[in-house]
């Protein structure tokens, strides 16, 4: 397993003349599970192309440890996007069945792991003879899902993988993800826009908005820097004075608010006003949402 | 140890609440290894990062410990060390919300005490 960090410095993206991802920065370390959240439109899918080398950016560098990965195989084997599979995607594709993806991913992958897809394969009922144009959303995801963990790869990023995925097996899905995890000590970016059953997955959650990273931080830290405050308007105000505030709300005399403390800040309870935990989605809503606080 | 994990709180607060309770239940006995942090997020679908965090708690408290290699046990005299960390807090999580809610309700000191007494009465005369 390697040690090395995956870095990305000054990544601009643009398509035509729209910039989709602006100077970002990132950092990856092994042996973690990141969760990448962000509305639709965000530019999750394309950072995590470009981190991938699948896609150039405009300007900056993705490096793992200190080497370029952009038309490096060599650092490229450490690295595995495993793409959304279209059902109706580029015409060249929609023919293919599910054993030519996984023969493929087996030439090209050099820690594939065949017996564990084969494993995986059967645990998912998958049809190897089926195209993958008459495949069901969730049969594409759980597709996906094999390819990724199959890839062995020490940096392996999923996008969307429980889309179309029943409950049922969604939970499936993050038992086999810990399991390689706890194992492995891989490191896997996942985007979800199902943030409440995952967040507990994620050691660190990253929110893309709008092209930008707007955070990064240890999903507990987060979770507990964050506290809904409510009560009488005026109690509440006195209580988050000079706090960073999001998403007010006030009906009648009443108001609440969500806070998000900064490092060494406390939030004093006063017998007047209630303070709650939020949870992951709360607070991606209160950041993310649109109304600034 | 296999309680449902709510949201009402951090996730490794509740590991480290369920494994005293099943310590204070004998569910886990001293000197006897707990799961470890990787079957504890397998089991509830958690980061072992956080798993880790409780059960590390519970390390710096003196309740589990570490043996080198195998796994983290129960520290023998830890049921009596839990007993008596809850029945410090006793009074700020169950005393005092009581109190303010009282307060708000317009209950009288004399008007509790005479409920406990008489839940306490009541129990006796069944």
């Amino acid at each position: 397993m390697s040690e090395k960090i995956l870095r990305a410095k000054g990544i601009v993206k643009k398509y035509g003349k729209q910039e989709v991802l602006h100077n970002i920065d990132l950092t990856l370390e092994p042996g973690k599970i990141y969760g990448l959240i962000g509305r639709n439109g965000a530019g999750k899918t394309t950072l995590l192309s470009i981190l991938s080398a699948q896609n150039p950016a405009a300007s900056g560098e993705i490096c793992l440890g200190e080497e370029p990965v952009w038309e490096n195989p060599g650092a490229l084997q450490h690295i595995f996007f495993s793409r959304e599979i279209s059902p109706n995607g580029a015409a060249d594709s929609s023919g293919l069945k599910v054993k030519d993806y996984l023969e493929m991913a087996e030439a090209y992958l050099p820690k594939w792991d065949k017996k564990m897809a084969e494993k995986l394969v059967e645990l998912f009922h998958l049809d190897r003879k089926k195209k993958t144009m008459k495949l069901s959303k969730g049969m594409l995801s759980m597709l996906s899902i094999v390819l990724a963990l199959a890839s062995k790869a020490d940096f392996t990023f999923l996008d969307e993988p429980v889309s179309g995925l029943d409950v049922v097996a969604r939970e499936q899905f993050y038992r086999l993800l810990l399991e390689e995890f706890t194992e492995t000590g891989r490191t896997f970016v996942i985007s979800t826009h199902i943030i409440e059953e995952a967040a507990d997955l994620f050691e660190e959650v990253i929110f893309l908005h709008e092209g930008r990273i707007l955070l990064k931080e240890n999903t507990q830290e987060l979770l507990e820097h964050c506290i809904y405050v409510s009560g009488r308007a005026e109690e509440v105000d006195q209580a988050v004075q000079g706090k960073e505030l999001h998403h007010q709300e006030t009906l009648g005399r009443s108001k609440g608010v969500m806070v998000r403390l900064r490092e060494g800040e406390t939030l004093e309870k006063t017998e007047g006003i209630t303070l709650q935990p939020v949870n992951l989605q709360k607070v991606f809503v209160a950041l993310c949402g649109g109304e600034a606080g | 140890m296999q309680e449902l994990l709510n949201q009402e709180k951090s996730i490794y607060l509740q590991i480290r609440e369920m494994i005293e309770q099943d310590i204070l239940r004998d569910i886990l006995l001293e000197e006897e290894r707990v799961p470890s942090t990787n079957e504890l997020a397998k089991l509830y679908a958690i980061n072992p990062a956080t798993a880790a965090k409780g059960v590390n708690l519970l390390v710096d408290e003196g309740i589990l410990y570490k043996k080198r290699g195998i796994g983290m046990f129960v520290a023998s005299g830890a049921k009596e060390a839990i007993r008596k960390k809850r029945r410090e807090r006793f009074f700020e999580n169950y005393v005092k919300g009581m109190l303010t809610e009282a307060a708000n309700l317009g209950i009288s000191k004399e008007e509790l005490i005479e409920m406990i007494a008489w839940e306490q009465g009541g129990n006796e005369n069944e």
